[in-house]
This record gives C-alpha cells, sequence and structure tokens, in this order.
C-alpha cells in the first residue's frame, strides 16, 4: 500500500496545494495559462471581433453615402461593400435607413422631391452618381421588387414581363417570347402560368404576382436586384419560394434585400448588414451576424430587446 | 416588457443550477462514501444520478422546445447550445458518481486501502466542479484558465497513478489487488470527472465570446 501512498511526488503534491490554495483568492483575471489555452481564444476573439470586413472585388461598392430628405438627413456616411452572386440583407428597425440606402443605389431616391443624395456607390467601376452616368442606363442594370406585388393591372402575364422589353425597343417577337418564357422560370412561375399567358398579371395569387413581379425584372437581364420587403405581403409558403427563388438568382445575379423579418435574413442572407438612425452598425457575414454579432446594439436589436 | 424568450431561458437556467448543485452534492457524496466505507449511500446516488439523467432530458426538450417556438440568435442561441452541453456535463457527474459507489459496493469493503491518492484528487475535482459552477453562475470567464490548470494536475496526477499502480498489480495479495483494482478505476472517473469540469469552462467562455474551445 505504500506504493500508492507515496505515488505523488512531493513537489507535484506542493504544486497542487499551491493552485488548490490560489484558486480561493479571488484570481487576477485574465492571467494567460502556460500552455496558452485561454489566451488563444481570446486572441481569436479580438481578431475576429476588431477587424473590418473587406470584400474583395465588391460588385458594389458604396462609400461615404449620405442622404437627405427636406434637408434632414437619413444616411449619415454609409459605408458598405457588397460581394457579386451574394445575396446582402439590410436589417434595422423601421426609419434606419434601409429602404432609403436601396432607393439611393439605382437612383429612386433621385426621383423623390427635396431628397438629395453625396457620396459614391461604384458598380463595378461606374460611379453611378457621377454626374456623366445616365440614370436609366444604371437602373437598367438593377431590378426592384417592392413590397407589395405591383404588376401592371391591365396588361397580360406574357406582357407584363414583355413591358420593359417593349419600352427598350426590343421588336423581336421570337427574341421577346423567349426572354418571357427563361424569365417566368427564373422566377419559378413557368410551370404555373404556362398556360394563362394572355391571363390579366392581377388574376394570379399574391405570391404569383410577386414572383411575376421578379420576372419582370429579369426579363432586363439585370446584375443587381433589389428587393424591398419583397415577401411581407405574402402568406409563408409564398415566402418560401420567393426565399428558394433567391437562392436560385444569386448563382447569375447579386441580390440586396431589405427585411423586417430577421429569421429571413438569417435564412436567405450570405451578408448582413444592420443599420439604426442612418447608420451602418455592423456588416458581416449573415452567420457571424446571428450567432457572434459584434456590437452590443446589434446584439440587442437581433435577440428582440428593442426595436 | 419581459420577452417570452426570457421566461423559457429562466426555466432551463433554473434546471441547470439545479442540477450542478444535485452533481456536485452526488460527487461529494460518492467520495466520502469510498473514504468512509460507507455503501449503504448506493441507493441515494443512484436515485440522484438518475434524476439528473431525467433533468438532461428536460434540458435537452426545453432547448429544441426554444429554438422552435423563439428561433433565438447570438447570445441567446449561444446559452440554449451550451445548456444542452451542461445538462450533459452534469448527467455525467451523477453517472461518474455512481460507478465510484459500485466500486466500493464490488470490491469493498476498502478500509485498509490506502486512499490518499484518491483523496488527493477528489479535492482538486470537486474544486475545479466548483470554480466552473461559479464561472457559470456569474458568467466569469477570468477564472476558466485556473480550471484548465487545475485539470493539466489532474491528468498528471493520473498517469503517475495508473504507471504505479501497474507495477504492483501483480502482486499474489488478494487484499492489495482490490485496493489497486479500486484506486485505479477511481482516479479514472475523477480524471473524467476533471475533464468534464473544463466542458462547463468551455462553455462559460463559448457563451461569452462565442468561441469554441478545442476539444480535449
Amino acid at each position: 500500500m505504500g506504493n500508492l501512498d507515496n505515488s505523488l511526488r512531493s513537489s507535484i503534491k506542493d504544486e497542487i496545494d499551491a493552485i488548490s490554495e490560489y484558486t480561493k483568492i479571488k484570481a487576477e483575471t485574465d492571467t494567460p495559462t502556460k500552455n496558452g489555452i485561454l489566451p488563444s481564444f481570446k486572441a481569436e476573439t479580438e481578431r475576429n471581433l476588431d477587424s473590418e470586413l473587406k470584400i474583395e472585388n465588391p460588385k458594389l461598392s458604396i462609400q461615404s453615402l449620405k442622404a437627405w430628405f427636406s434637408g434632414k438627413l437619413a444616411l449619415k456616411g454609409i459605408n458598405l461593400d457588397v460581394k457579386e452572386n451574394c445575396v446582402t440583407a439590410l436589417i434595422g428597425p423601421s426609419g434606419c435607413g434601409k429602404t432609403t440606402l436601396l432607393r439611393c443605389i439605382n437612383r429612386m431616391h433621385d426621383l423623390t422631391p427635396n431628397a438629395t443624395a453625396d457620396g459614391k456607390i461604384i458598380l463595378d467601376d461606374l460611379n453611378i452618381y457621377d454626374k456623366q452616368s445616365d440614370p436609366v442606363l444604371i437602373k437598367r442594370r438593377m431590378g426592384m421588387v417592392f413590397q407589395k406585388p405591383n404588376p401592371f393591372p391591365t396588361m397580360s402575364i406574357y406582357d407584363n414581363v414583355a413591358a420593359g422589353l417593349k419600352l427598350n425597343g426590343i421588336k423581336d417577337k421570337n427574341l421577346i417570347k423567349d426572354i418571357v418564357h427563361d424569365s417566368l422560370k427564373g422566377a419559378a412561375l413557368w410551370e404555373e402560368v404556362k398556360n394563362d399567358l394572355d391571363k390579366p398579371g392581377i388574376s394570379l395569387s399574391g405570391g404569383q404576382q410577386q414572383r411575376l413581379c421578379i420576372a419582370r425584372a429579369l426579363a432586363m437581364q439585370p446584375e443587381i436586384l433589389l428587393m424591398d420587403e419583397p415577401t411581407s405581403a405574402l402568406d409563408p409558403i409564398a415566402s418560401s419560394k420567393i426565399e428558394e427563388l433567391m437562392n436560385d438568382l444569386k448563382k447569375n445575379l447579386t441580390v440586396i434585400i431589405v427585411t423586417h423579418n430577421m429569421q429571413q435574413a438569417a435564412r436567405v442572407s450570405d451578408y448582413t448588414a444592420f443599420m439604426y438612425l442612418g447608420e451602418l452598425i455592423e456588416f458581416g457575414p449573415t452567420d457571424q451576424i446571428f450567432k457572434y454579432p459584434k456590437k452590443e446594439l446589434t446584439e440587442r436589436y437581433i435577440s428582440g430587446k428593442f426595436g | 416588457m419581459v420577452r417570452l424568450l426570457d421566461l423559457g431561458l429562466t426555466k432551463v437556467s433554473s434546471i441547470i443550477f439545479d442540477m450542478a448543485g444535485l452533481a456536485e452534492n452526488t460527487v461529494s457524496k460518492a467520495i466520502t462514501s469510498y473514504q468512509d466505507n460507507e455503501v449503504s449511500t448506493k441507493n441515494q446516488i443512484f436515485e440522484s444520478s438518475a434524476k439528473l439523467r431525467f433533468l438532461q432530458d428536460e434540458v435537452s426538450e426545453l432547448c429544441i422546445e426554444l429554438i422552435a417556438r423563439f428561433q433565438p440568435v447570438a447570445t441567446d442561441l449561444r446559452y440554449i447550445k451550451s445548456c444542452m452541453e451542461l445538462s450533459y456535463v452534469f448527467s455525467r457527474f451523477g453517472r461518474y458518481a455512481f460507478d465510484i459507489i459500485t466500486v466500493l459496493e464490488i470490491l469493498g469493503p476498502l478500509e485498509l486501502c490506502d486512499k490518499s491518492s484518491v483523496i488527493r484528487m477528489s479535492k482538486l475535482v470537486l474544486e475545479m466542479m466548483d470554480l466552473g459552477i461559479s464561472a457559470l453562475r456569474l458568467r466569469d470567464n477570468s477564472i476558466l484558465a485556473k480550471i484548465y490548470e487545475m485539470e493539466e494536475m489532474v491528468d498528471m496526477m493520473y498517469r503517475k497513478s495508473t504507471r504505479e499502480s501497474s507495477q504492483i498489480v501483480t502482486t499474489n495479495n488478494y487484499s492489495d489487488n482490490r485496493c489497486n483494482i479500486s484506486t485505479a478505476l477511481i482516479l479514472k472517473y475523477l480524471e473524467r470527472i476533471s475533464d468534464h469540469a473544463c466542458y462547463i469552462a468551455d462553455s462559460v467562455n463559448y457563451i461569452e465570446t462565442g468561441m469554441a474551445s478545442p476539444r480535449r
């Protein structure tokens, strides 16, 4: 029995006693361990949480963007890079500037009386706020889908999709037919409407109307699709179809979505930007924003502690 | 206004801290029983162990329900995930306590055995459990480093004891063998408890920082 009795060398025993004693005293915080386990957590934490997100070769780069309504500052110098072929979600409470930012991106903000904007939005190499940039050409490169489905009420399903093409002077009927077909397929609507193309667009259900609007936007072959709360007026089934569609669409274009539904942002987006009172508070990969937000304000908002 | 999710989180926390207290008591009782050759506590320890197992399932169910109903994110989500992990840890503590008393029942009585190595290690392990639970209660990750240090000491003690046991287990003395086998088994259980105490520390770190710890 003596063997086990002496199983602890006195030096080890002393160390154990020292540790046991040491832990009774209130520890001085953050003392690095010898093996470095805890410091390595902290180092990683600091690296991840303090780094600014840089997107290589962004499709769209928003730089120091400010926007005003009747002299009132609505966007306070937004800097945000949007990655190509990804879904970027803009979240934040009502009035934080999400929709204003979206409308600045395709220069719809310009159309609002007494609204002004300053800063740069670089689409590939083009500053869309450059005086020489043509707002019409810019809008052609960016489709937009709104909160409420808004098909042209007097037009058939087919004509709703073809309208933009015709307005842009395309007269080749076969080409138009092909594009309408491709656009309806791209919007996951073809199978549901292929035998009813002559029926009015407004005869469709709400979810179908919204997908018709997406098809209408796709017909212009945009590079970016802007979606302003595209499912807020839809039931859960119709909403999930739009969400699945977004996942397909990003293979060929870049999607920016404004949503009040945080779970939707978490489901569909690759990147999420949280805005508050006209400022971009936090931007990062969606996984990071929803699991480990850097900023207290983001944490509080996405956890439903204010809104 | 209280978030509905907070009501659920409070309930989960309450069960987790009940489990923590019960697990500590159960392990402590098993060690004291071993020390005093008191096998009559076996039923109590079994019941506590079974209760911990039952509570683990309850925490699991509640956490799944909270995720399904409220789709929590950020700290809430990390806390819920950690509670599932912690409930498993506390359930394991109960199981190891039961294993310790079972060793006493099968190999005992062990009053002639030298129990000093077990007593030394158990002192350290109980302290690790206590520190881990305090860190969880206070959400204080400043004391985690001490737990990891103590775990290294436990490992060192365990390796040394195992080496020494293997050298004397060939003796023909029946009493010596019972002592050696019981000591080796109980030291192994204590070593596992110390690992699980580190999992508590890992969970506290994950809740607070979002960073996962390397698996030990």
